[in-house]
Order: structure tokens, then C-alpha cells, then sequence
């Protein structure tokens, strides 16, 4: 859309190889957030979590180390996934489900399952976990994309084109909620429902579901007591900080005291035992006291560019007649946003607490090799959109 | 796939999708303003209460050291464990390693802190005063609840040596006998406050700000001698052992100052164990016990008589056949010793002597100067619990009273007392206070008796030493000496006893330009000897032996004289 980088980027293009996608043809932009969005994730996850990490386990670097180790697996991983071509995961995409279903049923195998929490998220691999949540939700993305490729008309014109995938998305939506995994749910069925409205759903049909779907999550909210005291603890955690409100007070705490700058880096006090997941859910909190408001614009910003660049690049695709590669990369853009927002959000206190991950910072292996595999996937995307576009162009057509 | 050509989204939709990309970090953005900077205030103050506390900073207590900068008592840091009912919570192994290190059988701990969380308590000791080092390995256990104090332990290097002077003070260190007790105010520190940042385990983490700074206690410098100390605690702890006494008494003063030098009783105990306070043990039995003096105020009662101008030192008295009537009473020496002089009554210790120069004067000369030298009256040391004794004035004299007097009966003295009385021979009639502490220079004094009759009184004192005396074994070779004798028969529940004794002897050295004072009292002794020349001189001799020399005192005998002396007594 901004002819000044699109020519840009095509004349940066032509100087490189043709055999397949290097960092030289990619989008700079989504590439430099998201890996400036590691490195802020793995310098915050080694300081909020040196304390707990020194009283739990003696090594005060021990969550550092295994992050790093998780960043290397997925780099790793996301070299090989960049040159898969996106047509591979487009034929692939029924077989994904019954590699979702599996996964989510395995979580509840004993022996393979892990409970942390009194929520059963994991499966064991050795000295890893493997959380289950975060690959179902990349390969239901994936599935979607292929479904509304394949029935776009029945998708604008019926309202069954379009239930038919929510009926599948509702099977996996009831096993993350028997975890339970509230917070995966919602996302995945809030990226279900914007993949389906820009598919083209009529807006009549898409604003009945919406109803029903609000409708849905609230009696889920109000049929489980502890999301009920949760949501109660959100609306006023003041009300009783020291019990149910205490993790989001201290999370608020912790903004309050990193004023504008923060109080510097390993300057944190409600890393030290106040607030519980300060590594992980609550990472943000952390940085937020540490790094001040300015860490946290940036950290917005950058998310913020990040999803603008995914929702770009498959918009470039759809344009492209790329329809799959468009639907992946707009579900993937939105994933990431939903999950980084609410996780941002109910750092804030202004989304009741759930236990998402913020996605490139928190501590989790399952999660920053998802991550990795998501930028992969759109760095391939814009490669094979990129090298259409200089076909076209060689034939002289115009797309824009 | 490309058969169809695919329609992309509608500018709408992925605007509207835009819109929200956009809009929500916008909202997240306002939110991060409001928690960062406006409600900053309130979340800082919602964070200091839960994690900053005033906690105290102890402030050590001065030290106590002797005249030479010794120490006699000084503060070492300890750690006492306490806990936080509320937050306590621990492994089993945590638990036992608790218990261990600490000494508390596992389920004694889980009770106390139990049933202090029950009362909402939120502070409960679990061990105090512990070594540093063993709080370290506690708190490296890492229990949430358990946290450490440092506070100051007292500790008194020398132990029972100057325990009676020195005193000791409780577990809240403050001082509750001795001169912990007396300069309380002066030796306690005062806590300072400091605002620190605490983990949520109770651990500090920060010190944000010293709000009050810990004002450590002054030290002090006693006047004591730690040499002196020894040196007499040991001499008196033998003759003590070696006449089977039931206790006994020693102080040395500097003529000069008053100062003490040495004070030392037994029995005694060790400060640094608690284990030993007792009543009978830390007495200071120096400054709070009081006697019958017996002979030993007899140069007093000499002093008395020289003062009428009717007595000269050779004078001479009749104290044939060596006992005397006096009403119903009967005054006795142990022998007979025919006409002697007033030199001789105090040399030989004569009670018919002393009686009959008692009953030629006033008898409120004798009372007099008694009170004049500091009997029935407090010795200005400002020490705990020191008694005045007792010091009769009676409306009407009977004549066995005033004979009694004049031999040390009727009248009730400390050691210390005893010792200032002498001081007052020894320093040419000044009276002067009695000083635990360190005096830069000399202390004058007030006069109370003319020079010259103490020059002549100090003179019959030297004899009382020399040959043919009662305190022979007194004597301290290379010096001239001075002292007298005393033997009391204590008072029973039916009177005077005839098996106990008190057995005294007042020193002074050199006899000739007097230092040194020195007072021993032993009471009690169950051995062969009871006689205070026996009992008590020697330890005036060896204590003086070592003190003098210490002192840097030159001797006045030379070794020649002292060997010729010898040999013309042994003759004699």
C-alpha cells in the first residue's frame, strides 16, 4: 500500500537469489519487531525471574538459560518452516485438526498429561512440556484458512457454509475448556470469527453470531465459580487485595511504581514473591516497572506494527490471488494481536486474569516455538507473494 | 485453486479490522498513562504498605574497659530467629532442618507458631542470640516467615575475674548489676529506625532510608587494673580454697585518686553464663556486706587519742594482767603484755589497751572520728547496693560501749569502707571519694585528720608487719609496708559466735610514700588458722609482691637491708 517501500523492497529483491526467501526480500518491518520483541522477552524473562529462579531451583539464571534454549529450537525450526511452501500446509490442513483433537485428548492421558495449577495444559516430553493450547491454535488457523479457500462461496452466501468449521471449532473449543483453558478459547474463537468476516460472511448472519457467541462465553463465565470470582476480582481487586484481587493489585502495583522510565532494569520489587507469574503471565507487569511507560509504548508499538505488517502481508496475498496464504496470514496477524492485547489488558486490569502467554516475551517453550513458526510462516507467505509479484511484473501487469 | 478467481476482503472489512489493530493499543497506550502517571501515587502507597516496614537498627552498648583500654565487656553481634505466623509455611524437610539448627524439637516449633498465628500474632521469636553463622544456615533454608534480628550480645572477656564489678545485663542487654547497672544510661545505645523494602518472604531487599541513625552506647574506662584484678582474684581464690573460708573479699585503691584498682570476691561466676546468677554468687560483696571491723579501727581509736594532745606514740599504757573488767564485762588480750606503748597496742593488737585509751577520752571523739574517715556513710562509688553499715550514736555511753568501740565491735563497715578509712592513713588525712572510673588526676580530697598523726599512726601500722607484729606474713620483700590485723567473732542467732570468724587485714605500701591500699576479708574460715595475720595478711603480701612491681613502684628496701632486717628480726 505504501509504493515508496513496495518499490523499495522489489528493487531489493531483484539483487538477491531466486532460489528462495532470504532476510534480504523480507518485510524488515515484521522481522525487526518481532525479534525485537524476543530479545525484550528474554531480557525480562531473566530478570523477573531470577529470584524465584535462585529460591526454587538455586540457579538464578536456570528460566534465562532454558528460554534461550527455546529460542534456539525455534529459529531452528523456523528456517526449515520458511521454505515449506504454504500450498504444503493448505493440503495438509484436515490432517492438522486430528493432530489438534490428539494433542488435546493426550493432555488428559495420564502419564503423558501434566496438571500445573489445577489446570491440565501440558503433555510431558522428557524434561520439556509441550503446551497443548499453542500448536492447536496455529493449526486450527491453518485449517480455517484451507476451509474458507475452499468454500468461499458457501461461506457468502449460507449461514451453514460458515457453521459447519465453527461445529469443528466447538469440539476443540470444549476440550481447551475442560483443561480448562479459558483464555485459549476466546481467542480462538475471537480469530475464528474475524478469518470468517473477512472471508466475506453477511454481515447480518455475522452480527447473529456474534450474539450468540457473547451470549456463550458469558454463560461459561457464569456457570464456573472460579471464572466467576476471577471476573468479580477484576471489576474491584481493591475490594479484596490480599485474597482474590492480590495478583492483579500487585500487577498494578508494579505499573505504578515504574512511573515514567521505570525503576530500571532488575529494579523490580513485585518480582520478589508479591506477584505469581512474574516470568510468565505477568511478565508484562514486570517490565512495565522496570522499563516505565516507555517500555511499555514500545513493546505496544512494536506488537502493534507486528500485526499491522501480518494483516499487510496477507492482504498482499489475497490481492495476489493468493487467497490461502491471505486468510493464513490475517488469522495469524490476529491471533497474535488478540493474545498480546489481552494478555496486555489483564495486566492492566482492564480484562479480568486468564492464563494467557504474552506471545515472543513470556517464559514457555511451546509458546516461543509457536511464535517462531508464525513469523516463519509469514516471512514465506510475502516471499511467495513477493516472487508472484515480480512475475507479474515481468509480464507487464499491474495489481495495484 | 485458481480456477475461480477469488474475490480478496472488502476494504470495509479489513478496515474495520484495522480500526480495532489500531484503536486497542491507542486504549492500552491511555491505560498505561493512567496506571504509570496518574494513579501512581495510590499504586505506590498500595506498594509501600505491603513491602516497606520500619524496622529498628540496634545500636550497640558502649564497651567497658579497664584503665589501660582492656576490655571487660564488650557487645557481639547475634542473630535471633523470629517468625511470621502468617506467612510461616515449610517442607517437612524445611522443617526438620528448622529444628536441627535451631535445637527446637520439630512439633515444639509447629505449636509455637501455631498458636501465635491462631492470636493473629504477626512476630514470635523462635531463638535468640544465636551465632551469626548458624542464622546464616537457617536462613538459607529459605522458609517464607523466618527472618533474622541482629542484635548485640554481651560479653565479658574476663570473665568471673571482675564479674562483681562490672555486673552483667539481661537478654534485652539492658544492665541489672555493677556498673552495667550504674552507668546504665550512659553505657545503653540507642536504636535507630530504618525504612527498608522486604521481599514477600519478610526479607529485606533494599534499605530505602535511615530514618533515625542508631546512636551506639559510650564506652566507659573503669579504673580498674586488669593486671591487679588477676593477680588479686587468684590470691584471694587460693587463701580462700586454702582456709576452707565460706567466702571472701579484696580491694585495692590508688591513694592518689581513690580509684579501685582490683575488687574481686568470692565466690564468684561466670557473666557469660546464665546459669549462674545467684544471689550468693554475683554479690559484690566488697561495697554490699557489712562487718564488725574489730582491731582494725583500733589506729583509729589511736588517731582519737593522739588528737586529745594528751597521748604521744610513746605513751605508755598498763595493760597488765591482760584483761580488764569493764561493768559485768571482762576485755581480754590474748596474753598478757604488760606496760607497752601506743605503738606496741597496735603492734601486738592489744583490746585492755585500746579499752583504757577509749575510756580516758570523749567518747564522741571516738564516735567522731569514725564518722570522720567515712564509717556509717556511703563511699561516693555510686555502686549498686552498697551499704553504709551501721554507726551508733547512743544518747548516754556506757563504758563497755566505749570499749568495745575502740576495738571494732559496735560498729558495722564494708571492706570498701574499710579500705577508704585507711586511705584517709594513707594519704596524710584526706578523705577522699571512692571512683570506679578512670580519674585523670590526682583527687585531693578533704582533710579530716592532721598530717602528722596519721605520719605517726602509718609509723605503728609499719611495725604491725615488721617482726614481732601479728601480720608478719604481710610483709613484701624490697618494701616497707603498713597494715593491721583484724579477727571478728561473728554475730549468731545467740550472740558471738565461738567458731566463726571474720578475718581482715588492712594494708598500705609503700608504707612510706603510700600508693596502695588494700582491704581482704575472709569470712568464715574453717581451716587451722582463723587469725586475720594468718588468713588474710598473706594475701596482702603476695598481691602487693606482684602489684608494686606492676606499678612500677620502686622499691625502698634494698635488697641488702632487707636481708640484714631479716636476719636482726629472726635474732630477735
Amino acid at each position: 500500500m505504501s509504493p515508496v517501500i513496495t518499490s523499495y523492497m522489489h528493487n531489493a529483491f531483484k539483487q538477491t537469489a531466486r532460489s528462495g526467501p532470504s532476510v534480504m526480500t523480507a518485510d524488515y518491518w515484521l522481522l525487526g519487531s518481532s525479534l525485537a520483541l524476543l530479545i525484550i522477552g528474554l531480557i525480562m524473562v531473566g530478570s523477573a525471574s531470577v529470584s524465584i529462579a535462585e529460591s526454587k531451583l538455586g540457579e538464578p539464571f536456570y528460566f534465562l538459560w532454558r528460554q534461550l534454549l527455546f529460542t534456539g529450537i525455534g529459529l531452528l525450526t523456523a528456517f526449515i518452516v520458511i521454505r515449506i511452501p504454504m500450498t504444503f500446509w493448505q493440503e495438509i490442513g484436515p490432517a492438522l485438526v486430528i493432530i489438534s483433537l490428539l494433542l488435546l485428548v493426550m493432555v488428559f492421558v495420564p502419564g503423558l498429561g501434566k496438571e500445573v495449577n489445577g489446570s491440565t495444559r501440558w503433555i510431558v516430553m522428557g524434561s520439556f512440556n509441550l503446551q497443548a493450547s499453542e500448536f492447536v491454535k496455529l493449526f486450527m488457523v491453518l485449517y480455517l484458512a484451507g476451509y474458507l479457500v475452499r468454500h468461499n462461496e458457501a461461506v457468502r452466501q449460507s449461514a451453514g457454509g460458515f457453521l459447519r468449521p465453527l461445529a469443528l471449532l466447538m469440539v476443540v473449543m470444549l476440550l481447551l475448556l475442560l483443561e480448562p483453558d479459558f483464555g485459549a478459547a476466546a481467542v480462538l474463537i475471537c480469530t475464528a470469527m474475524a478469518m470468517i468476516w473477512l472471508a466475506g460472511v453477511r454481515i447480518s448472519q455475522f452480527l447473529l453470531l456474534i450474539i450468540v457467541v457473547s451470549i456463550a462465553l458469558a454463560l461459561l463465565v457464569y456457570s464456573s465459580e472460579y471464572r466467576m470470582q476471577r471476573l468479580t476480582a477484576f471489576l474491584n481487586p481493591w475490594a479484596d487485595p490480599f485474597n482474590s484481587g492480590f495478583q492483579l493489585t500487585q500487577a498494578l502495583i508494579a505499573f505504578g511504581r515504574g512511573e515514567w522510565l521505570g525503576v530500571g532494569l532488575g529494579g523490580s520489587v513485585q518480582k520478589l514473591f508479591y506477584l505469581p507469574e512474574a516470568h510468565t503471565d505477568f511478565l508484562f507487569a514486570v517490565m512495565a516497572e522496570e522499563l516505565g511507560l516507555l517500555g511499555v509504548l514500545l513493546v505496544i508499538g512494536l506488537f502493534t506494527i507486528l500485526i499491522y505488517r501480518a494483516i499487510k502481508i496477507g492482504r498482499n496475498a489475497e490481492n495476489r490471488e493468493r487467497p490461502f496464504s491471505g486468510y493464513v496470514a490475517y488469522g495469524l496477524g490476529i491471533w497474535i494481536g488478540l493474545q498480546a492485547f489481552i494478555n496486555i489488558g489483564v495486566n492492566m486490569g482492564v480484562l479480568p486474569t486468564k492464563g494467557l502467554t504474552l506471545p515472543f516475551m513470556s517464559y514457555g517453550g511451546s509458546s516461543i516455538l509457536v511464535m517462531c513458526i508464525v513469523i516463519a510462516m509469514l516471512v514465506r507467505i510475502d516471499y511467495e507473494t513477493r516472487k508472484e509479484d515480480r512475475v507479474v511484473q515481468r509480464k507487464g501487469d499491474k495489481v495495484w | 485453486m485458481k480456477e475461480q478467481v477469488h474475490k480478496p476482503a472488502s476494504r470495509f472489512r479489513v478496515g474495520t479490522i484495522l480500526l480495532v489493530v489500531f484503536t486497542v493499543p491507542v486504549a492500552l497506550g491511555v491505560r498505561a498513562f493512567d496506571l504509570h502517571v496518574s494513579d501512581r501515587d495510590f499504586l505506590q502507597e498500595q506498594g509501600n504498605a505491603r513491602a516497606m516496614r520500619t524496622i529498628p537498627v540496634v545500636a550497640h552498648r558502649g564497651m567497658i574497659v579497664d584503665r589501660h583500654g582492656e576490655p571487660l565487656a564488650v557487645s557481639t553481634p547475634v542473630d535471633s530467629i523470629w517468625a511470621q505466623p502468617q506467612e510461616f509455611s515449610v517442607t517437612p524437610q524445611q522443617l526438620a532442618g528448622l529444628s536441627k539448627l535451631l535445637d527446637i524439637p520439630k512439633h515444639k516449633v509447629s505449636q509455637l507458631i501455631n498458636e501465635k498465628k491462631q492470636q493473629n500474632k504477626e512476630f514470635v521469636y523462635l531463638k535468640r542470640r544465636i551465632n551469626p553463622a548458624l542464622a546464616q544456615k537457617v536462613m538459607e533454608l529459605g522458609i517464607p516467615g523466618i527472618a533474622s534480628l541482629r542484635e548485640y550480645r554481651r560479653y565479658y572477656p574476663t570473665g568471673e575475674v571482675s564479674a562483681h564489678v562490672v555486673g552483667f545485663t539481661n537478654v534485652d542487654d539492658i544492665g541489672q548489676e555493677g556498673i552495667e547497672l550504674a552507668r546504665e544510661q550512659w553505657l545503653k545505645g540507642t536504636d535507630g529506625s530504618q525504612l527498608v523494602m522486604r521481599d514477600r518472604l519478610g526479607r529485606v531487599v533494599k534499605h530505602i532510608d535511615l530514618i533515625k541513625s542508631p546512636k551506639p552506647g559510650n564506652d566507659l574506662v573503669l579504673s580498674l587494673d586488669r593486671r591487679l584484678q588477676y593477680l588479686t582474684y587468684r590470691e584471694l581464690k587460693r587463701a580462700v580454697f586454702q582456709h576452707k573460708a565460706k567466702s571472701g573479699s579484696a580491694v585495692i585503691l590508688d591513694v592518689q585518686t581513690g580509684e579501685v584498682l582490683a575488687m574481686v570476691n568470692q565466690p564468684s561466676f561466670n557473666p557469660n553464663n546464665r546459669h549462674q546468677f545467684k544471689g550468693y554468687r554475683y554479690r559484690n560483696r566488697v561495697v554490699t556486706d557489712t562487718f564488725e571491723p574489730g582491731s582494725t579501727v583500733k589506729p583509729f581509736t589511736i588517731v582519737a587519742a593522739l588528737e586529745t594532745g594528751r597521748f604521744k606514740p610513746h605513751t605508755v599504757i598498763d595493760t597488765t594482767p591482760g584483761f580488764m573488767k569493764v561493768g559485768t564485762n571482762v576485755v581480754r588480750d590474748i596474753r598478757n603484755y604488760g606496760r607497752i606503748d601506743l605503738s606496741s597496742i597496735i603492734q601486738k593488737s592489744s583490746n585492755v589497751g585500746a579499752s583504757k585509751i577509749a575510756l580516758a577520752i570523749d567518747p564522741k571523739k571516738l564516735f567522731d572520728i569514725h564518722e570522720r574517715i567515712g564509717f556509717g556513710d556511703l563511699t561516693q562509688s555510686h555502686f549498686p547496693g552498697e551499704a553504709t553499715g551501721a554507726l551508733h550514736h547512743p544518747r548516754i555511753w556506757r563504758d563497755i560501749e566505749r570499749a568495745t568501740l575502740s576495738y571494732g565491735y559496735g560498729l558495722s563497715v564494708t571492706t570498701l569502707q574499710l579500705a577508704r578509712a585507711y586511705l584517709v592513713l594513707a594519704s596524710d588525712g584526706y578523705i577522699k571519694p571512692v571512683s570506679f572510673e578512670l580519674q585523670t588526676s590526682t583527687v585531693k580530697g578533704e582533710q579530716v585528720i592532721p598530717a602528722k598523726y596519721t605520719h605517726q599512726v602509718r609509723k605503728m601500722l609499719q611495725a604491725v608487719v615488721e617482726d614481732g607484729g601479728t601480720a608478719t606474713k604481710a610483709q613484701v620483700p624490697g618494701y616497707r609496708v603498713a597494715g593491721k590485723t583484724g579477727t571478728v567473732k561473728k554475730v549468731g542467732p545467740n550472740g558471738y559466735t565461738d567458731d566463726k570468724y571474720v578475718s581482715t587485714f588492712v594494708g598500705i605500701a609503700p608504707a612510706d610514700n603510700p600508693r596502695l591500699v588494700m582491704a581482704i576479708t575472709i569470712h568464715e574460715p574453717r581451716g587451722e588458722h582463723y587469725y586475720g595475720g594468718e588468713v588474710a595478711a598473706p594475701v596482702f603480701g603476695a598481691v602487693m609482691a606482684g602489684a608494686l612491681r606492676l606499678l612500677d613502684i620502686p622499691p625502698d628496701v634494698l635488697p641488702a637491708n632487707t636481708l640484714n632486717l631479716a636476719h636482726v628480726g629472726g635474732q630477735q
